[in-house]
């Protein structure tokens, strides 16, 4: 079974914040899921199968870093984008301060 | 006339097109089985809705005046429910998440904008799992949707809404989206027709992204004439989905009448009257000139175990985008990455924590290759054991689950047994196959009559091959 520090690192991870309460049933959950998807490492891969051929046959669909014409779904979409923000000031998305100065 | 609400799509456009009925009678029809018996602060009886659109008639009314002008598409005027993970320009879209609780589409979904230049109407959003993380919508924040068979047991997921209200006739379709079977096994569970597109027929843009390997939408109808008509309304090729491919990218198949049963994989784990009713199914398809043939799918086994690797990896990824800055819950904590947490750690329910948890670990530094690589693999491997088996066959045949629909609450305690409902549908998202899955007959539960789903898999952009059988076992 994982261990409460090992849950705790992945809520890290994943910057969510889980519950005391939660805790011990995260780690029997998790556990019997990872147990359960280990099988996938019983799978006889072909030899013809490599590592790559777990890649997708992926390709760049590129296009012009132009702005939004109209027509677009997005364009003229400003007002309704800003009105989503949490906190707002002058048109803006007010943000946390992120950089701190030295003290 | 009564009962308009119960007409399917095919019968009510007929019906829209000679004047015999008008969009306004109905979206009248539709609103009023909506609320019957309805409790005080739900939309329905069963919860399969969230919301209700206020402007239903003004949409319907709208619809008439197209077709006085000289509009005649088959959809004009048809009132259909929309899955609350598709986005619809200045209306909510939770994905019945508390982190979406006030969340307003800022822009149509492609499959939105083409409903809407075909005149459909929208009834309103339909409940789901929270961001479609789950096999019973039970892990809606806005309370479980219930089975109109049988109001004890859940609906399926993560479309159990739509499902719902499509079988309830509150709705005459729906819009649903899959990701390893939430267009099927609802379908299943609440007895109607789901379709899961081939991977890239229809596009997402606009859709709350899940799993963006495996994520499609797709309908749910009454009927596989309804399905066929929707499906072919909302596919084609989107600019703004660069996984999108037109009809023509795969090549046309022969459209013969082979189906493959994967015996071995259906030996374990399914209750025995679901085994005789696909059997009496099979039977059907023998009568009507279909020819019956043993296959082998051996990795279809570990199907699921890849599948909750990559689903949730993918999870984890699509998911990060919710952290309170933009748009959606925000709530403040000591520090910015508290902000974060705080927000992600109260906005996701305990599903989805638990998933973007696990979808962190299987792609962290360690665990990588041991779980994302070897599943990529597998995946690989599968796809080509599936494309295999259909060049003897045009369809691959099994039920669409294992058992009907299982009791509220019965598997919520349990997440690895609620999974398992979704072992015989998740093969078709990982290897990109169209699948489909239409009643085939109820099974009895405590005195109660419950459906069951039958599933075909057809060969990438062969749907057409999914309808055809489809029709003949109707």
């Amino acid at each position: 079974m994982i261990s409460r520090e090992e849950v705790l690192k992945l809520a890290e991870l994943a910057r969510i914040k889980v519950g005391e309460g939660e805790i011990a049933r995260l780690q029997k959950d998790i556990s019997d899921i990872l147990e359960y998807v280990e099988t996938v490492s019983t799978v006889k891969i072909p030899n013809s199968l490599t590592e790559r051929d777990g890649v997708p046959p992926l390709r760049n669909v590129m296009r012009e870093d132009t702005p939004r014409s109209t027509g677009d779904p997005l364009s003229g979409k400003e007002d309704a984008l800003r009105a989503a923000f949490p906190k707002k000031e002058n048109g803006y998305n007010v943000v946390r301060k992120i950089i701190q100065k030295d003290e | 006339m009564s009962n308009l609400n119960e007409l399917s799509i095919t019968d009510a456009a007929k019906k829209l097109q000679t004047g015999e009925i008008t969009a306004v009678d109905l979206a009248r029809a539709c609103l009023e089985e909506i609320e019957k018996e309805r409790p005080a602060g739900k939309c329905d009886r069963l919860n399969a809705f969230l919301e209700v659109f206020d402007d239903v008639i003004a949409q319907a009314e709208e619809a008439d005046k197209r077709r006085t002008a000289g509009e005649n598409h088959p959809l004009l005027g048809i009132p259909l429910a929309i899955k609350d993970n598709i986005l619809i320009e200045g209306r909510r879209a939770s994905a019945a998440s508390k982190m979406l609780e006030n969340y307003v589409a800022t822009y149509d979904a492609t499959v939105i904008k083409k409903l809407k230049e075909a005149g459909a109407v929208f009834l309103g959003r339909t409940n789901m799992d929270e961001f479609a993380l789950g096999s019973s919508t039970e892990n809606s924040a806005f309370g479980v949707t219930k089975n109109p068979h049988d109001e004890s047991r859940v609906p399926g997921g993560s479309s159990g809404g739509s499902a719902a209200a499509v079988a309830a006739h509150m709705a005459l379709g729906a819009l649903g989206t899959d990701t390893g079977g939430s267009i099927r096994e609802p379908a299943s569970f609440c007895g109607v027709v789901g379709l899961k597109p081939t991977y890239g027929a229809v596009s997402r843009f606009g859709l709350i992204a899940m799993g963006s390997s495996l994520d499609q939408a797709g309908p749910l109808t009454r009927s596989v004439e309804d399905a066929e008509l929707l499906f072919t309304v909302i596919r084609g090729r989107d600019t703004l989905d660069s996984t999108t491919v037109d009809e023509t990218f795969y090549k046309k198949r022969s459209g013969g009448r082979r189906i493959g049963v994967p015996r071995r994989l259906l030996e374990s784990g399914l209750e025995t009257d679901v085994i005789q009713k696909f059997e009496k199914s099979l039977d059907v398809m023998r009568s009507k000139g279909y020819e019956i043939i043993d296959v082998e799918l051996p990795l279809a086994d570990l199907a699921l175990a890849v599948y909750y690797i990559i689903m949730q990896a993918e999870v984890s990824s699509n998911l990060a985008r919710f952290d309170g800055v933009r748009y959606g819950l925000s709530l403040k904590g000591e520090s910015l990455i508290d902000d974060y947490a705080k927000t992600r750690g109260e906005g996701f329910g305990h599903e989805a924590r638990r998933r973007i948890m696990l979808g962190t670990y299987v792609l962290s530094s360690g665990y990588y290759d041991a779980y994302f690589g070897k599943a990529t693999v597998a995946r690989e491997a599968l796809r080509r054991e599936v494309a295999g088996v259909l060049e003897q066959v045009e369809v691959i045949a099994t039920p669409t689950t294992t058992s009907p629909a299982t009791k509220l609450g019965e598997k919520t305690d349990n997440p690895l047994s609620m999974y398992l409902l979704d072992i015989l549908t998740v093969t078709a998202n990982l290897t990109g196959n169209p699948a489909i899955s239409l009643p085939m007959g109820t099974v009895e539960r405590d005195g109660t009559q419950l459906p069951v789903g039958l599933q075909f898999t057809a060969a990438h952009g062969d749907e057409n091959a999914l309808f055809a059988a489809g029709r003949a076992v109707e």
